[in-house]
Order: structure tokens, then sequence, then C-alpha cells
């Protein structure tokens, strides 16, 4: 290894990041406000979708289940392009930041939609049973026994979609919406230099992912169901 | 009736764009498989610096954003030594097998963990060494186990071959981007007609006929081999 080939590497990186540094920060921060929407939004979803899947109400749970299968088996890209690109030919016109932030929560409420109902299906029957018996009525029995025990159950995989949408949102690079991906591409067509952008570029996003899991780990560790605390 | 233009559209898409669909799946299906089984296999040896080599591998790999690291390989490879330049499709079948082996090796660890001690001991006691005893006595039982999420993955793959599209290769969403543009075109050329709708409302239809049919095989599979 040259040893001061990889000094006047970080030197230029250091150099690039100050250079540029209040384009990138507004990039970054429209990454993590389209995050953040879309994982809320991914989680409201998810969460009444999945109890409507899971306690098979009628009318709502057949139409859920079409909007994940039709969301599940096509690629996010191509529905970003049909927002974008396809709807304005039938009249509806949305700006690349609703598409942006739309698409996202979409496609992550539709993941989301099957995490929970698989979680909400993990629980006992007889758990329900028992809070019945006891008076609750049917929501209360959801939101006291279902919701508590099931939304453990599906924490690991609902977390996995949220970090999913985090990373999907370098998609919005199609559209042009300025989050980091665009952001970064348009330093490096203008400055032209490429290795420093794109080191920049990877390490955010895996500081972002990482830091992500590690957050949700300890969180996941909190709120364990006891049996399977150790 | 069809209208005249979906004709030479649909068969452009098709011919052109579906099969580099399925060319570049083929590849990152294949690349992924045979890496990730690799390095799935070799992190269950308790060797810490290989560990640690091959989770690093993994974790960067999954963390990156596909789109991101099919960026670096087309574009930030080239400008550090010319002999790094890819074509399209090259970069983009790269970038699938770096992010699919990571899922693949993620998946092989539990499975070959997941095979009973005895198996390995009887293996060793027949004679086998550890690649012949990996190879011919744990692999194809872990297979069974490997086998959901390899279906699993392999929808992933073809979902994400569309990625392809944003450096250029010739695949469904890009053929599909094409017509669209051409059709935009006033007459000799195009229609002087707008018909994005119909034709990404067409792209999302094809993908869903592939992935719907894999998405219920890997469920099948999975309530049935474990």
């Amino acid at each position: 290894m040259n040893f001061a080939l990889v000094a006047t590497f970080l030197t230029d990186l250091t150099s690039f990041v100050s250079d540029n540094f209040d384009e990138l920060a507004a990039g970054l921060r429209r990454t993590l406000v389209l995050s953040a929407i879309a994982i809320a939004g991914a989680f409201f979803i998810g969460l009444v979708l999945g109890a409507a899947r899971a306690h098979r109400i009628p009318v709502i749970s057949p139409l859920a289940a079409i909007y994940v299968e039709v969301i599940r088996n096509t690629p996010i890209l191509v529905q970003i392009f049909f927002l974008y690109f396809g709807l304005p030919q039938v009249g509806v016109r949305l700006d690349a930041f609703t598409v942006a932030w739309l698409a996202v929560t979409i496609w992550g409420g539709a993941f989301n939609t099957e995490n929970f109902r698989a979680g909400f299906e993990a629980v006992p029957h007889r758990y329900r049973e028992a809070g019945l018996a006891l008076g609750f009525s049917r929501v209360a029995t959801f939101l006291n026994v279902t919701l508590p025990i099931g939304g453990r159950i599906a924490l690991p995989s609902s977390i996995n979609t949220y970090i999913s949408v985090l990373k999907n949102t370098s998609l919005m690079y199609v559209i042009a919406y300025p989050e980091l991906t665009t952001t970064a591409l348009q330093i490096q067509a203008l400055t032209l230099e490429t290795v420093e952008t794109f080191t920049v570029l990877a390490v955010t996003y895996l500081v972002l992912v990482w830091t992500m899991s590690a957050l949700i780990r300890l969180l996941e560790a909190r709120l364990a169901l006891p049996e399977e605390r150790s | 009736m069809l209208p005249d233009w979906v004709e030479p559209v649909a068969r452009y898409m098709l011919v052109e764009g579906l099969v580099g669909t399925l060319q570049i799946a083929a590849i990152a299906l294949a690349g992924s498989v045979l890496v990730g089984i690799t390095f799935g296999t070799l992190l269950t040896i308790k060797f810490l610096p290989l560990r640690g080599l091959i989770r690093l591998y993994i974790e960067v790999w999954r963390g990156l954003p596909i789109l991101v690291t099919i960026f670096v390989i087309f574009f930030a490879l080239p400008a550090v030594s010319q002999q790094l330049e890819f074509d399209a499709l090259t970069a983009a079948a790269i970038g699938l097998i770096l992010w699919g082996s990571a899922q693949v090796a993620e998946a092989t660890r539990g499975a070959v963990q997941s095979i009973p001690r005895e198996q390995h001991e009887a293996a060793s006691a027949l004679g086998f060494g550890w690649i012949g005893r990996h190879s011919f006595v744990i692999m194809p039982q872990a297979l069974r186990r490997l086998l959901p999420p390899l279906v699993s993955l392999l929808v992933n793959i073809i979902q994400n071959t569309t990625i392809a599209q944003v450096i250029g290769a010739t695949e469904l969403l890009e053929a599909g981007e094409r017509q669209s543009e051409r059709l935009v075109a006033p007459a000799p050329i195009g229609l002087g007609e707008i018909h994005a709708f119909e034709i990404y409302a067409g792209v999302m239809v094809v993908f869903f006929l592939i992935s719907f049919p894999l998405t219920r095989l890997a469920a099948v599979l999975e309530k049935r081999l474990v």
C-alpha cells in the first residue's frame, strides 16, 4: 500500500467535502426527510392493512392483498416511471417531491402490510380468545393483545423494510429530485472529481444504513418479548 | 382492436428489452449463487480474519443502494484505471452480483449451520476432506433449505435489473422509455403522441407476469421444504 497516495487521497476527500458541504448537506437532508415521511407512512399503512388482512375484514382485506401483490411483483423503478412519466398523460401531474415520497411510501406500505399481517397471524389464537373472554371488545383485544405481541413479532422484518425504503430513495435520481444521490451526481458533473464524489456518496449511505441497523438492534432488544429475552 | 402503434412497440420491448432483462438476470443469478454459496460456506469456518473480511463484504454490498453500487462500477472504477471500464450491461450485472451474493452468503451460512454436526463427522469418517465434505455431503442437504430464499432472490434480481436502465443498458424499462420517446417525435419517426401511460403500465404487467408465479413458488417451497 502506497502510504503517500492514501494521504493525498484523504486530503482530496476532505477538501472535496468542505468545498461542496452545503449541497451535500441539503441532499442528505432531503434523503432523510423522504425516508422519514415514507417510514411513517409505511408504518401506518402496514399497521392498518396488516390488521385488515390478518382479521380477514371483508372488502378491505382482498383489496389490500391486490395492492400488496401488485407492488411487490413490479419493480419500484417502473412504479416511479409510471407515476412521474405515465400519469401526466391522463391528467395527473405530480411534482418530483410528491412522486418521490409517494413512491417509497406506497412501496414500503405494501411490504409492511405483509410484515404486519404475518406478525398478527403469528399471535396464538388462544390469546385473542382470552381477551374476548375477559370482555374486551374486538378493537380493544386488537389494541391490547394482538398489536403488542404481533407488532413485536413483525419488528425485525418491518425494520428491514424501513432500511430498504431509505436505500430506495436513491432511485429518485431518475426523476431528478435533488436528494443525496442526485446531488452527488450533479457535483460530479460540475467538478469531475469522480472518485471523491462516489467515495463520499457510498460512505454516507453505509454510515446511514449501518447506524440505522445498529439503533434498530438496540430497539429490538428493548422490545423483545419476555420469553425471547436472553 | 389494438391501435397500430402497439405492435412494433411491443415487439421492440420484448425482443430487445425483455431479452436484455433476462440476460442480465441470468448472469446476476448465476454469479450471485456461485459467489454467495462459496462465501457463505467459508463464513462457517472459525477463522476470524477470513470471517471478518466476508462480513465486511456482506455488510458493504447489502448496505449500499444497488444504484450507488452500479454508479461506482460504471463511473468511478474507470476513473481509477482504464482497464476497469465496463459496458452498461456488464456494470449492471456486476453490481447485482455484489448485492445478490451478499444475500446468498447470509442465507447459506444459516443453511450450512442448520445441518447437524453428525453429518460433518460422518463425512470426515468416510475420508472426505473439507471441500469434498461440503460439496458432496453438506451442500446437497443445505440446498433444500436454500431453495426458497433463492427463488425470492431471483424475483428481486429480475426486478432490480431495471436499475440498469439508469446507466442506459438495454433492458425492458429502457426499451419502453425509448419507444415512449420515439412516439412523441413527429410523423415519420413517431406519431407526435404521448403513450407513456400505456407503455409503463405494460412494463409493469410484464414484470408482474414473471414475478407473481415465482413469488407463489417461493411461498409453496417455503411451506413444503422447511
